[in-house]
């Protein structure tokens, strides 16, 4: 696989990783991972239903720590960053968050707190990022809503406004677009990739849904405990790495410059 | 880093978006003003409960009314120096245990948690047992006993609990392992406590004040012991609030915000630990203060963990101020056990809580 990106990033990589197994207790789920993961791109992580892409967030996060190998932020090991300065340079989006009585806007304002810290009033900096996040996300006329009182898209894109208000280079996202409906999907893509290419952000994120994951910059496929690939979605597509990754073909048609994922009704079932 | 979100903007709402921003500051001041209101009720029914404390009591509310309009040195005693400090008292420690109440469901991220849940109650329990067993064994535990007190050997033996909670779910990370260890320390101590009294019948009904709860005892040191530990524990809650508005978030999302998980919930757990260990130790186990004191607000007010650790200290307060009156008024001139009162009136209110949640699905 080639990497698309210019020289400059492919130098100093805003995440990497060098030999890394990650799993639960003594499961291992992926091993001998190396990725270099630049900034200004939207990248996505596909595979199949335990093929451990959430795993893999959760340990380039540093919520679960590496059975092997070592995640680097910014060129320094995750583990050597202070906690507050590392939240600040990484967020992350749960796959699930948990039921919370909190407003909306609270919700957002949490995004800020590795800026100012436990005694720290919402600074007016603070307020303008809560308020950019909520304004990008679509988020800003429930503000004030208690979350629970929210959809399930509504609170997506919320907890999405909160990862946003973190300003972090590096945002790491598992499923962001769980519970949205196709054109809120829509408008969550554009600004994954709006982030990633106009602010120079790192985004990487698990997406389940094939279609959605061709529109990113660069896919990480994953399969057979290990990462089939690497590389731009022309690469995955040239390397055919989704049908090893699902084992079985996945079809993909080009529609006016966009890939799209044909389900193959007529096949047989896999086993 | 200036990575500017609202340089990506959806096409979607960015009307509505623009309505809402004139909107959102109104909203704000519109909430606080609710919660000042709110805060203001609770405090004007306080002072209503503690009017009305100084009425009830084995006179007359006739008698008590002419006592304090016209007070002598005999009724000012019985004013100032016995009902005075029980109500004031009560309130303390319903306080305490609406503030540890409304940390342990935050903690816990379970609303049905508890002050007691970590095995306080039986520790507590346990230590009250062994101080009044030792006092009975020989003169030497007696006078032990007697420099100790009731609170101070309730307050150990809760301490105690905790601790032993603790280490047998290895630390404060694993929320169900750290459930299931209070609940195992909760059943054993409590059979301790059976075995031990049965080898004394004697001391059980000194024990039945205890374990039924009673504000009976309260004087203005235990009051003011009360005032003080609540201080202690209101501050640091208040301040390691924003942690527990993280905590409802998800523990891995609280951990990406750069928060300590196992400091701040072996911060919050010292917390409950003192609240409850000085609550139990000066008026016994009262139950459902903890519990109901936080449902109560959240289901009055909208509120973040910060207000609410303020909301439920001031719910949890009136509401054994009221208990306590409740029992000095139903069978007057004799006293119900306020636990008992407590038990009724909180049960009854989960028990309206679950028909209404039933009528709303």
């Amino acid at each position: 696989m080639t990497n698309a990106l210019p020289s400059a990033h492919r130098s100093s990589p805003a995440l990497a990783c060098r030999g890394l197994a990650a799993g639960y207790g003594a499961r291992v789920v992926l091993a001998g991972v190396n990725l270099d993961v630049a900034a200004g791109a939207w990248t996505a992580i596909v595979g199949a239903n335990g093929s451990g892409k959430s795993t893999l967030l959760r340990t380039l996060a540093g919520l679960a720590p590496p059975q092997a190998g070592c995640v680097m932020l910014q060129g320094r090991p995750l583990g050597a960053w202070p906690r507050r300065e590392r939240a600040r340079r990484l967020a992350w989006l749960a796959q699930s968050a948990g039921a919370t009585d909190l407003s909306a806007h609270e919700v957002v304002g949490l995004g800020r707190f590795a800026h100012g810290g436990w005694l720290a009033t919402p600074s007016s900096e603070d307020e303008a990022a809560i308020r950019r996040a909520m304004l990008a996300t679509g988020s800003l006329p429930w503000a004030e809503r208690r979350m629970s009182t929210l959809s399930g898209g509504e609170r997506q894109r919320v907890y999405l406004a909160r990862v946003l208000a973190v300003e972090a280079p590096v945002l790491l996202l598992d499923e962001p677009t769980t519970h949205l409906d196709p054109p809120h999907q829509e408008d969550i893509a554009r600004l994954l990739l709006a982030q990633a290419r106009g602010c120079g952000v790192c985004v990487v994120s698990a997406i389940h849904d094939l279609s959605l994951a061709l529109t990113a910059d660069r896919l990480i496929v994953l399969g057979r405990g290990a990462v089939i690939g690497h590389g731009t979605v022309r690469e995955a597509l040239a390397g055919d790495w989704l049908s090893a990754a699902f084992r079985t073909r996945v079809e993909i048609v080009e529609h006016d410059g966009a890939h799209l994922w044909r389900p193959r009704l007529d096949a047989p079932a896999r086993d | 880093m200036n990575a500017r979100p609202g340089a990506a903007r959806p096409t979607e709402a960015a009307a509505l978006n623009g309505a809402a921003e004139s909107e959102f500051s109104g909203q704000d001041s519109a909430r606080s003003a609710r919660l000042a209101f709110w805060f203001a009720g609770c405090l004007a029914v306080t002072l209503l409960l503690t009017g009305a404390s100084l009425l009830v009591g084995t006179s007359s509310v006739e008698t008590s009314l002419a006592w304090l309009l016209a007070p002598d040195a005999q009724s000012s005693v019985i004013l100032w120096q016995i009902r005075l400090p029980r109500t004031v008292g009560a309130w303390f420690a319903g306080a305490l245990l609406g503030l540890a109440g409304a940390i342990a469901q935050g903690v816990f991220r379970n609303r049905l948690a508890d002050p007691y849940l970590l095995g306080t109650a039986s520790g507590a329990a346990l230590g009250v047992t062994i101080s009044l067993l030792a006092a009975d064994a020989s003169v030497t535990a007696l006078a032990w006993a007697g420099k100790l007190g009731i609170t101070a050997a309730a307050c150990i033996g809760a301490c105690a609990a905790i601790a032993l909670t603790i280490v047998l779910s290895r630390g404060v990370l694993q929320t169900a392992s750290l459930l299931l260890s209070g609940i195992v320390v909760a059943f054993l101590l409590s059979a301790v406590t059976s075995l031990l009294l049965l080898t004394k019948p004697e001391v059980w009904r000194t024990m039945q004040v205890f374990l039924l709860g009673s504000t009976g005892y309260l004087s203005w040191s235990s009051a003011s012991l009360l005032g003080l530990v609540f201080v202690i524990c209101v501050i640091p809650a208040a301040l390691l609030a924003r942690g527990l508005d993280a905590l409802s978030l998800g523990e891995e999302t609280a951990q990406s915000l750069g928060l300590s998980l196992s400091l701040l919930r072996l911060s919050l757990l010292g917390i409950v630990s003192l609240a409850t260990a000085s609550a139990v130790g000066e008026v016994g186990i009262v139950g459902f203060v903890g519990l109901v004191a936080p449902h109560l607000v959240r289901e009055t007010v909208t509120v973040n963990h910060r207000q609410l650790l303020i909301g439920a200290p001031l719910v949890g307060g009136a509401l054994l101020q009221a208990a306590d009156l409740a029992s000095r008024w139903i069978i007057r001139p004799a006293e119900l056990p306020v636990g008992a009162v407590t038990a009724c009136v909180g049960g009854a209110y989960l028990v309206f809580l679950l028909w209404r949640r039933s009528r709303h699905d």
